[in-house]
C-alpha cells in the first residue's frame, strides 16, 4: 500500500476561550496519491479549517498531520515552508492573482520559494498555462481576463511546480455554472494524471462529481464511502 | 500531462533563498503597483532629505556669505605697531618688519603706514575756521595698504607709483562726507596746501582708522617734509589667509621685530569671536532641524508600510501559500521600504540642492552644498528605510497565512 499524501490522525482544532470553540472535532483521514476528493458541508462548519490544516497552513490544536508520512506538527516554520513550496498547491476562491502581473507572471510566481531559476520559472509558467488552455493569454493581466480564465490561471500556478495534493477552496464560487463545470473538469482531468485533488464546495451538485466525499457538519467529519 | 519538469530541478534541496534579483523585483513589484501611495510615501523621505539637504546647503551658503562678510570688514585683520618704550615714546618698527611679517605661513597680505608729519590737519577750503577740522586725520599709506585693507574705492582711483610722489589724497568714506565731496577731482587743504582729490574710498568696515582719514602718498611726505619721524612704520596692517587670523597673531610681533618686547599687535578680535560663535550655532540649527525632518521622513515611510502590511494580507497569505518564509516575506517588505527610502532620497537630493540653490541665488549668495551632506543623503535614507521598514516586515512576517487568506 503506497503512502497517503496527507493524513490526519485525530487532528482537531479548538480556540481557546472563554468560550473555548471546537471547529474541528478530532478527525483521522487520509488522502491517496491520484484521489479526487469533495469536502462538503454548509458555511461555517469547519470546511476553510479542515482545509487549512490539510494544506498545513493552520496547525491543529491536537492529534497529528503527516505529509508523505512524515509529521508536519513540530516542524520549523521554514520546513513547513519548503513542504508547501514542494507538494501542496492552492487554488481560491477569489484566484488571488497579482493584478500587477501578467498571466505568465502571475504563474512564474507559483515557482518564485521553490529555488527555480528565473528563465526557468517563465519557461516552465508558460508551459503550465499552456496545460489549462490559456497559452494565448500570457502577457494579458487579470483585469484582461474573464473569472474563467483567472481561476485557470490561479490553477496553473498551483500546478507549475507539480504539487502532490491540490487543495481548491470553492474554485467555482465566483464563476458561472458553465464556467464553473469547465474548472471542475480541468481539475478532474489533473487528478486522472495523478495529482491528489481536493476541492472544498458547498454545492451537493459539484460535490456529487467526485468519487469520495467527506462532509462536515458542526466540525464533525464524515466519509459516504 | 508534462508541464515541463526537469529531471535536474526535481533533485534540488528542498529549501531554497530567493535570490537578490527575485528580491529586488518582488520589492519593485509592490512599489510600482502602488503607484500613488509608493509616491507619496517616498515624498515623505524625499521632504526629509530635501529639508536636510536645502537646510545645511542654505545654512552653509549663508555661513559662507557671512564669514566672507566679516572678512571683508576686518575680521581677519590685524595690526602691528610701535609700542611706547622705557621713556614713554613709541620705539620704532624696523624697516624690514613689513618683509618679515609678509614672509609669514597664513599671512595673504600687508600694508603699511608711515607716520604723518605734526600738525597736519585737513580742511575744505581755506575759509574754514582752524578749529573745525571735523576730526579728520591724516594718515600716510603705501601703495600696498589698499589690498591689504581690502579697501575699494567708491570714485577715482588709488595710489599707484607716479600718484605716490604727488600732492594728492585719498579720502576715506567719512573724511569725504563730512568735506562734503562726493567725487575725485576737487580739492583740500591739508596742513595749508592744496592737495588735489584723486579717490573716495568705499567704508572699510572695521578699519574705522581709514574711514575718517585723508590719505597722502608716502613717497610724497618723504621728499616734502622732512625732520621728526617721517618715513618711520606707524602701523603694519596683516590681512591673514581665510581662517588663520588667531595662528599668526602669535607670531606677527616676534616677525615684526624679533626680540623686541616694544611691538604692539591689535587683532580686530571682538569680530573675530563673533566669527567662531556664529559658525557653531548656525551648524547645530541646521542639523537640528534636518534631525527633525528626517524623523518626519522616517515616520512617513514607517507609516506607509504598516498600511501596506495590513492592506496586503492577501498578498502576504497567498505567498505564505505558494511557500514564501516568514524571513522571505520580511526581507520582501524591508527591501521595499529601503527602496521607497532610497527613491524618495535620490529625488530629495535634487530637490534640495535645487531649493538651497534657489535661495542662494535669490540672496545672492554662492551656493554652497558640502559634500559631505551630499554623500549622507542617500546613506541616511538607506538607513531610514532598513529603521522604517523593520517593524511592519516583522509583522508581515508573523500574520499566520490562514488569518491573511481570511482577510481578503
Amino acid at each position: 500500500m503506497s503512502t497517503p499524501v496527507v493524513e490526519l490522525r485525530e487532528a482537531a482544532k479548538t480556540y481557546p476561550g472563554p468560550p473555548a470553540v471546537t471547529v474541528l472535532q478530532p478527525t483521522s483521514l487520509a488522502l491517496m496519491p491520484g484521489e479526487q476528493v469533495a469536502v462538503v458541508g454548509p458555511s461555517g462548519s469547519g470546511k476553510s479549517t479542515l482545509l487549512c490544516i490539510l494544506g498545513t497552513l493552520d496547525e491543529p490544536s491536537g492529534g497529528t498531520v503527516l505529509v508523505d508520512g512524515k509529521p508536519v506538527t513540530g516542524m520549523r516554520e521554514r520546513e513547513r515552508s519548503a513542504l508547501r513550496a514542494e507538494r501542496i498547491g492552492f487554488v481560491f476562491q477569489q484566484f488571488h492573482l497579482l493584478p500587477a502581473l501578467t498571466a505568465l507572471e502571475n504563474v512564474a510566481t507559483g515557482l518564485l520559494y521553490s529555488g527555480v531559476r528565473h528563465a526557468q520559472r517563465r519557461r516552465r509558467a508558460a508551459n503550465a498555462l499552456e496545460a489549462v488552455g490559456l497559452a494565448h493569454r500570457l502577457d494579458h493581466r487579470p483585469g484582461e481576463l474573464s473569472g474563467g480564465e483567472q481561476q485557470r490561471v490561479a490553477i496553473a500556478r498551483a500546478l507549475v511546480r507539480e504539487p502532490g495534493v491540490l487543495f481548491a477552496d470553492e474554485p467555482t464560487g465566483a464563476l458561472d455554472s458553465a464556467t464553473g463545470e469547465a474548472i471542475i473538469r480541468l481539475l478532474a482531468g489533473i487528478a486522472d494524471r495523478g495529482t491528489t485533488i481536493v476541492v472544498v464546495t458547498h454545492d451537493e451538485h459539484i460535490a456529487s462529481r467526485f468519487a469520495r466525499r467527506i462532509r462536515l457538519r458542526d466540525g464533525i467529519a464524515t466519509e459516504n464511502t | 500531462m508534462n508541464i515541463g519538469t526537469d529531471d535536474k530541478e526535481s533533485a534540488r534541496p528542498m529549501t531554497r533563498g530567493l535570490t537578490p534579483a527575485d528580491l529586488a523585483r518582488t520589492a519593485w513589484l509592490g512599489i510600482s503597483s502602488r503607484l500613488q501611495r509608493t509616491t507619496l510615501a517616498a515624498l515623505g523621505i524625499a521632504l526629509g532629505i530635501a529639508a536636510l539637504v536645502a537646510l545645511t546647503g542654505v545654512s552653509a551658503s549663508n555661513r559662507a556669505h557671512l564669514l566672507s562678510e566679516l572678512d571683508a570688514m576686518g575680521a581677519n585683520l590685524a595690526i602691528v605697531s610701535p609700542a611706547d618704550g622705557p621713556d614713554r615714546k613709541p620705539i620704532p618698527l624696523p624697516d624690514t618688519a613689513p618683509e618679515t611679517i609678509a614672509r609669514q605661513d597664513g599671512v595673504a597680505r600687508v600694508g603699511v603706514f608711515e607716520a604723518a608729519p605734526e600738525g597736519l590737519a585737513v580742511y575744505r577750503t581755506d575759509l574754514v575756521p582752524e578749529t573745525e577740522s571735523n576730526g579728520l586725520s591724516v594718515a600716510v599709506a603705501r601703495p600696498d595698504v589698499y589690498d591689504a585693507i581690502g579697501a575699494s574705492v567708491a570714485s577715482g582711483r588709488w595710489f599707484d607709483q607716479g600718484t605716490r610722489d604727488l600732492p594728492v589724497t585719498v579720502l576715506g568714506a567719512t573724511a569725504a562726507e563730512r568735506l562734503g565731496i562726493h567725487q575725485s577731482g576737487d580739492r583740500i587743504l591739508i596742513g595749508g596746501e592744496w592737495y588735489g582729490v584723486i579717490g573716495i574710498l568705499k567704508s572699510a568696515g572695521l578699519a574705522t582708522d581709514i574711514d575718517t582719514a585723508a590719505i597722502i602718498g608716502d613717497q610724497w611726505v618723504r621728499h616734502h617734509y622732512a625732520g621728526g619721524n617721517v618715513g618711520s612704520i606707524s602701523a603694519i596692517y596683516v590681512r591673514a589667509e581665510p581662517g588663520r587670523i588667531d595662528a599668526i597673531r602669535d607670531i606677527l610681533a616676534a616677525a615684526a621685530a624679533p626680540g623686541s618686547p616694544y611691538v604692539q599687535v591689535t587683532k580686530l578680535s571682538d569680530l573675530a569671536q563673533a566669527r567662531t560663535t556664529t559658525d557653531n550655532s548656525l551648524s547645530s540649527l541646521g542639523i537640528a532641524l534636518a534631525a527633525i525632518a528626517l524623523l518626519v521622513g522616517g515616520v512617513g515611510i514607517a507609516n506607509t508600510m504598516i498600511v501596506a502590511v495590513m492592506e496586503r494580507r492577501g498578498e502576504i497569505g497567498l505567498r505564505r501559500a505558494l511557500g514564501a518564509r516568514p524571513t522571505q516575506i520580511a526581507a520582501q517588505f524591508v527591501t521595499e521600504a529601503i527602496a521607497l527610502s532610497l527613491l524618495g532620497g535620490f529625488a530629495g537630493l535634487l530637490l534640495g540642492v535645487a531649493a538651497a540653490a534657489l535661495i542662494a541665488t535669490i540672496a545672492t549668495q554662492q551656493v554652497v552644498i558640502p559634500s559631505v551632506v551630499l554623500a549622507a543623503g542617500p546613506a541616511i535614507s538607506l538607513i531610514v528605510g532598513v529603521l522604517a521598514g523593520l517593524q511592519p516586515a516583522v509583522r508581515a512576517a508573523r500574520l499566520p497565512p490562514t488569518t491573511a487568506l481570511r482577510n481578503i
